[in-house]
């Protein structure tokens, strides 16, 4: 188990990196969730819980300065709880969101205290001309997250599935409802923070339109896609040579 | 001092050094100045080859470690035009070294717009939706589907920023407000964002109520009568309470979260949600 655990650990590690440099998005549940579902060898399941904890945060993304819960941390914890208790993906749902908003936590300290001593150990070195060092302290923080999210993982994978089991064992089948209808609902919070991330809100009759189309026609999500292609090149059509300045005054 | 280089232009080998420098733009982000020290690291390579003084170095380098924040993929834009302007300043000292950062501060805010709309708005959960139908049934395309959009989306828009922002330089900023390009691009990517998020919230909100009533002799459910009135009206409605109470009351995104999670709780005991 401890080498599984180290694996996780490690993916999820490098998942962070990946978030702070290539976003080649490894840290999404979906496929973090593959990752320790093929790591503790129930790739079903690890599939399974990725898709569900992504419904979850589907639209909760890093948008300007406001940090959200995060998805990567919570996921791999999930995913190893789901497969070591045997329980599915319903204790997934139940262990996601408490992981995801501690890993908010650290994500902001982080970001508010640690990176902050690192840049102005940066202005030190950008004032003497030091490139070697400005590189490195741009560099380090990143080294960094292996102690805030990698070690706690490895604890949590662990250790945890033994601690935890008997309490959730003792958890009333319920809440553990509840919980599953909760995080059936909680995308609604990450597309209402999507939604207001648009900044040309005059154009919100879109927004009725796609709506229109999935909920009375049961268009798939490719076939929205698709929908939107249209209306984009559509909208660019009948708005060519217009003056969009009252785009522009939104910025 | 610069040196007597007029025609002495970024290689390929730097740019590339620029583009793989500028994936590491948000390595070091934080609150005080965002993705500044990530942005004065991109510029190292140009910063090298023409400035030959430590305090010309050094005086580059901190013009760049100014506030700086946008979309972390777009922001090779404004990598790829700063290291045209730090190379014209430096090689012919014909505009102000004060401009480099207006027109980074500039470019902020609707590179940010239109980022948000087109990758995390569009592009993002449209792959993820159709990852999360093939890993529900089973298969690993999904993820693996998913993972290589997003790389080809990532690589690929730093590219186009870093090696056509250089070849472009301040004169696209000029050409990208004259024809109003990038205001007329965010308009395109709200478009497209409003339709997928309107679209979305239906098949990836899940909400549905068990309340059940009796009118005469029928027993009649309410979800039923909901899906024959407005299909998807709970989860439209669930999303547009969020929007309104983040909007309009400021609740934190995490509050939110965490009350409708309990709202899932209480709605199982009560049994009205399942």
């Amino acid at each position: 188990m401890f080498i599984e655990a180290l694996l996780v650990a490690l993916w999820v590690t490098w998942a962070i990196i990946d978030e702070q440099t290539f976003q080649f998005q490894t840290t999404r549940p979906l496929v973090t969730g593959m990752a320790v579902g093929l790591i503790l060898g129930d790739l079903k399941t690890g599939l399974l819980v990725g898709a569900t904890v992504e419904l979850m945060f589907l639209a909760t993304v890093f948008v300007g300065t406001a940090v959200p819960p995060d998805p990567t941390v919570s996921c791999a914890i999930a995913t190893a709880f789901a497969i070591m208790t045997g329980k599915g993906t319903d204790i997934a749902v139940a262990t996601a969101l408490p992981v995801a908003l501690i890993g908010q936590v650290v994500t902001t300290l982080q970001l508010s205290i640690v990176n902050v001593f690192f840049i102005h150990r940066g202005d030190r070195y950008a004032s003497e001309a030091n490139f070697k060092k400005l590189t490195l302290m741009n560099t380090l923080p990143l080294l960094l997250n292996l102690l805030f999210y990698g070690l706690p993982t490895f604890l949590a994978v662990y250790y945890g599935p033994t601690y935890v089991t008997p309490y959730i064992e003792m958890i009333p089948d319920k809440i553990i409802q509840g919980f599953a209808v909760g995080g059936g609902m909680i995308g609604a919070v990450g597309f209402a923070l999507l939604l207001n991330s648009i900044q040309a809100t005059h154009l919100w009759p879109y927004f009725l339109i796609g709506f229109i189309v999935s909920a009375y026609l049961g268009i798939n999500i490719l076939g929205i896609g698709l929908i939107a292609v249209a209306l984009v090149t559509l909208h660019s059509y009948y708005t060519e040579g217009k003056d969009n300045t009252k785009a522009e005054s939104n910025f | 001092m610069s040196r007597n280089n007029e025609t002495n232009k970024l290689t390929r080998k730097e740019l590339w050094s620029i583009y793989f420098r500028q994936i590491f733009i948000r390595s070091a982000l934080n609150f005080e100045r965002h993705q500044a020290m990530g942005f004065a690291n991109s510029m190292i390579p140009v910063i090298r080859k023409y400035y030959d003084t430590k305090e010309e170095q050094a005086e580059a380098l901190k013009r760049h470690m100014e506030l700086f924040l946008t979309q972390p993929m777009v922001s090779a834009i404004p990598v790829g035009i700063a290291a045209a302007m730090e190379e014209r300043y430096a090689t012919k000292k014909d505009i102000e070294p004060e401009s480099i950062n207006a027109v980074k501060t500039a470019l902020m805010g609707p590179l940010a717009a239109l980022g948000d709309s087109l990758i995390n708005g569009t592009l993002r959960p449209l792959l993820a939706g159709f990852g999360i139908a093939l890993a529900m049934k089973g298969s690993i395309a999904g993820p693996l589907i998913f993972l290589i959009g997003m790389t080809i989306i990532t690589l690929g828009v730093r590219y186009y920023g870093v090696f056509k922002g250089y070849e472009g330089g301040a004169k696209m900023v000029e050409d990208l407000h004259k024809s109003g390009l990038i205001s007329k691009l965010s308009e395109l990517s709200a478009v497209a964002a409003y339709v997928v998020i309107g679209g979305f919230i239906p098949q990836i909100v899940n909400m549905k109520t068990t309340i059940e009533y009796t009118a005469g002799e029928a027993v009649i459910n309410l979800q039923e009568t909901l899906d024959g009135l407005i299909p998807g009206i709970l989860p439209l409605g669930i999303t547009i309470l969020m929007y309104y109470l983040l909007t309009r009351k400021k609740a934190s995104p995490i509050l939110l979260m965490v009350l409708v999670m309990l709202f899932g709780v209480v709605g199982v005991y009560l049994n009205i949600l399942g």
